[in-house]
């Protein structure tokens, strides 16, 4: 059992390492940055970019040092300087970087202009790194600073203020889910082919066959926009919360901010979130109680003439629920990662939002932050499911 | 099979059984698929859409790109007075958009990008995870253990954020501005979904390699490969083509999904292009004017959930006809 765990803890690290490297490496790729709107400013303002000053914002955003380093001080916070070992120094006129490059802009095959580097102008060695700020590593829990969105200020502090939205969000669509999602999947595997069973199917097909935003777009319209339009009770959509006081028919002027706010803020995503959640989920356990109930067990059961309600609770439930611990255990990095299109259509200040507004936006702290952490919670998560089965499901052993 | 020996010596299923002649395993599942009603509907729904795809530039009424001045807004034709006072023109069945563009046309040509959406990165994803799962799910050992490892990192990834973060990362690459974005689009898909297939079969083969006809055929000396994918792949097919079902309905939800984050394909204004448009972009289209025209959002709407509730029930019925135990289950 403990030697099982540690193995499994050293494979989640090497799991959580390589994903980190993998996104790292996909942002490495990915166009713009800090520096793309300056180079575009200096063909036109006055007020020219000197080299000096593009060295400078490189260097802030470490855009001058080689990929593998930049990466590491970007994980672990490593190499900060010199290695000194026993009084020796080691590395320090390693050539770590290139402080100002020398770019030629040339004409490709297609006829565009293309800047491309051909050399180095002032390189960066492992020493020059002493005098710098460096974070202290993801893995310890320093995502540095955002680069745009609230620029200089410490992502694990956005990520803080928003991470609030996204739990409250996803916690209540999850309960609610389950709350619902659970006795109706129960209620039709028991009844198969009656009525409720083909109702409940048919709306579950539609529910997952319509794309997420559509839905909640439709949702919008229908209790946001033409009621209030109409002068009805409304709901209203858009952000967690108003800015200023707003008048609701039949339920008077709402005061922005309070609780009546927060809530009919809440009941439209929420809604939407659940209704996803339960028509997958009835599913889901539909299928499962259906498998159980026809087992041999649950025939010696009724054999025994154990009460219909003791055999289906009992001993079919407690057996059907056993694969719906992945569903649970995934709702893990849910909870933190959030719902991006969900969010993004109410303009929910969560987690999903902010992570697509990062990318959007070029802030690579916040979006890598994102998903490094949302990676991890799902490798937990994973770890977690192993550990649960066996708990459950006694037939289950570590292997 | 197993169960014929549970079978009740009953003369009629007797005399059925020397009169049925010896069926294969997939005719068999076909025939039984073909009395599902709503697999045919879907069936036909997926052929009708498929026929639309490669025969829109015959079927639409108008070019998708071309801009009718003045008849901007338009209303769907059987619509007296639109939301800004238009009547609707027989000309242009479902209105038209923004721009005057007619919006039927650009729902046909968008089902090019749908349909391609939901099967090339499918075959991918198929091919690749059979092989992988196959592959490591014999060997055992060491080749297992890398693979799944690998597969861990894949899964490691919640989907969406990397669809996103693909699409965003290597958009201006050459690899993005093929195809206006189809090629990044497939490879992204792929590149995310390989993985269940893999941990599928993979699951499938470790069963039936311990089976009396995988020893059998060891037994007589067949190579590795050739128990592989003459022994094992046939009896893992049905997990597979399920799998498969599902798949591509997800598929095309994702391409609407990134489409409407402005992810998906590049609409393109040249008038040759087979892909002009996807769904996904126009639900983007759509969602901007959703007050005053929405027919524009409508429209590809109800493709989409139209295509993907056909693919939905289609996998429903597969699952039913190739697995007969598993009937009402799911």
């Amino acid at each position: 059992m403990l030697g099982y765990l540690l193995r499994r803890l050293l494979q989640m690290l090497l799991v959580i390492f390589l994903s980190a490297a993998a996104s790292y490496a996909l942002l490495y790729l990915a166009p713009g940055g800090p520096t793309a709107g300056l180079r575009q400013q200096q063909q036109t303002s006055r007020m020219r970019i000197t080299e000096e000053d593009m060295a400078r914002i490189r260097q802030t955003y470490e855009l001058d040092l080689n990929l593998p380093i930049r990466f590491t001080r970007w994980l672990i916070g490593q190499p900060r300087g010199r290695i000194i070992i026993g009084g020796y120094e080691f590395f320090g006129d390693v050539q770590i970087g290139c402080r100002k490059p020398i770019e030629k802009t040339v004409r490709n095959e297609s006829g565009k202009f293309e800047t491309i580097v051909t050399g180095c102008k002032e390189p960066e060695y492992l020493k020059d790194l002493e005098t710098r700020k460096t974070s202290k590593g993801i893995l310890l829990g320093d995502f540095g600073t955002s680069w745009k969105i609230t620029r200089g200020r410490p992502v694990t502090e956005l990520i803080g203020s928003r991470v609030e939205k996204t739990v409250k969000l996803a916690g209540y669509s999850i309960l609610l889910s389950l709350l619902f999602g659970i006795p109706i999947g129960i209620y039709s595997a028991i009844k198969q082919y009656s009525k409720f069973d083909y109702i409940f199917t048919t709306l579950a097909f539609m529910g997952s066959a319509m794309p997420s935003f559509f839905f909640g777009i439709v949702m919008i319209l229908l209790f946001s926009i033409i009621p209030k339009n109409a002068g009805l009770f409304y709901l209203p959509a858009g952000s967690s919360e108003a800015v200023r006081d707003y008048v609701v028919p039949g339920l008077g002027t709402v005061v922005a901010g309070s609780q009546t706010d927060v809530v009919l803020h809440l009941i439209l995503p929420v809604a939407v979130l659940t209704i996803i959640s339960i028509s997958g989920w009835s599913r889901f356990v539909r299928a499962s109680m259906l498998e159980v109930m026809r087992q041999d067990y649950i025939r010696t059961a009724r054999a025994k003439g154990l009460r219909e309600r003791i055999v289906i609770l009992k001993h079919g439930l407690r057996n059907a629920l056993i694969p719906f611990v992945t569903i649970i255990v995934f709702s893990l990095p849910a909870l933190f990662g959030g719902a991006i299109i969900t969010e993004t259509i109410f303009a929910w200040p969560g987690m999903g939002r902010l992570y697509f507004q990062a990318l959007g936006s070029y802030d690579y702290p916040v979006a890598m932050a994102i998903l490094f952490i949302t990676a991890v919670l799902t490798v937990i998560a994973t770890l977690l499911r192993d550990i649960l089965y066996t708990v459950v499901d006694p037939r289950i052993r570590f292997s | 099979m197993a169960e014929a020996n549970n079978t009740p010596k009953i003369p009629s299923i007797l005399t059925d059984e020397i009169t049925t002649p010896a069926r294969d395993l997939l005719v068999d599942a076909w025939y039984r698929l073909i009395r599902n009603r709503a697999a045919v509907v879907s069936m036909i729904i997926i052929l009708a859409f498929m026929v639309v795809a490669l025969f829109a530039n015959y079927i639409a009424p108008h070019s998708p790109l071309q801009l009718n001045s003045g008849k901007g807004f338009l209303p769907p034709a059987w619509v007296e007075r639109g939301p800004n006072g238009m009547a609707g023109d027989p000309a242009f069945l479902l209105g038209t958009d923004t721009l005057g563009r007619d919006v039927l046309s650009r729902v046909l040509y968008g089902a090019r990008v749908s349909m391609m959406v939901g099967f090339i990165p499918t075959f991918i994803i198929l091919l690749v995870g059979t092989m992988v799962g196959l592959y490591s799910g014999y060997k055992g050992g060491w080749i297992d253990n890398l693979l799944m490892r690998f597969t861990d990192i894949v899964w490691a990834f919640p989907d969406l954020l990397f669809f996103i973060i693909v699409m965003i990362s290597l958009r201006e690459t050459f690899l993005g501005q093929a195809m206006n974005g189809l090629l990044l689009l497939f490879g992204a898909l792929a590149i995310v979904n390989w993985v269940g297939v893999a941990r599928i079969v993979r699951g499938q083969v470790l069963s039936l390699k311990e089976k009396e006809f995988v020893e059998a055929a060891r037994c007589i000396g067949a190579r590795d490969s050739r128990i592989m994918w003459k022994h094992i792949m046939p009896n893992a097919l049905g997990p597979i083509i399920i799998t498969a079902a599902v798949t591509v309905p997800g598929m095309i939800i994702t391409e609407a999904i990134l489409g409407y984050l402005g992810l998906g394909l590049r609409p393109t204004t040249d008038a040759n292009a087979f892909f002009i448009t996807s769904w996904g972009s126009l639900l983007l289209d759509g969602q901007v004017s959703i007050n005053a025209q929405p027919w524009v959002l409508l429209a590809p709407a109800i493709c989409v959930s139209l295509i993907v509730l056909a693919f939905t029930f289609l996998g429903d019925g597969l699952r039913d006809a190739l697995d007969p135990r598993m009937q009402g289950t799911q």
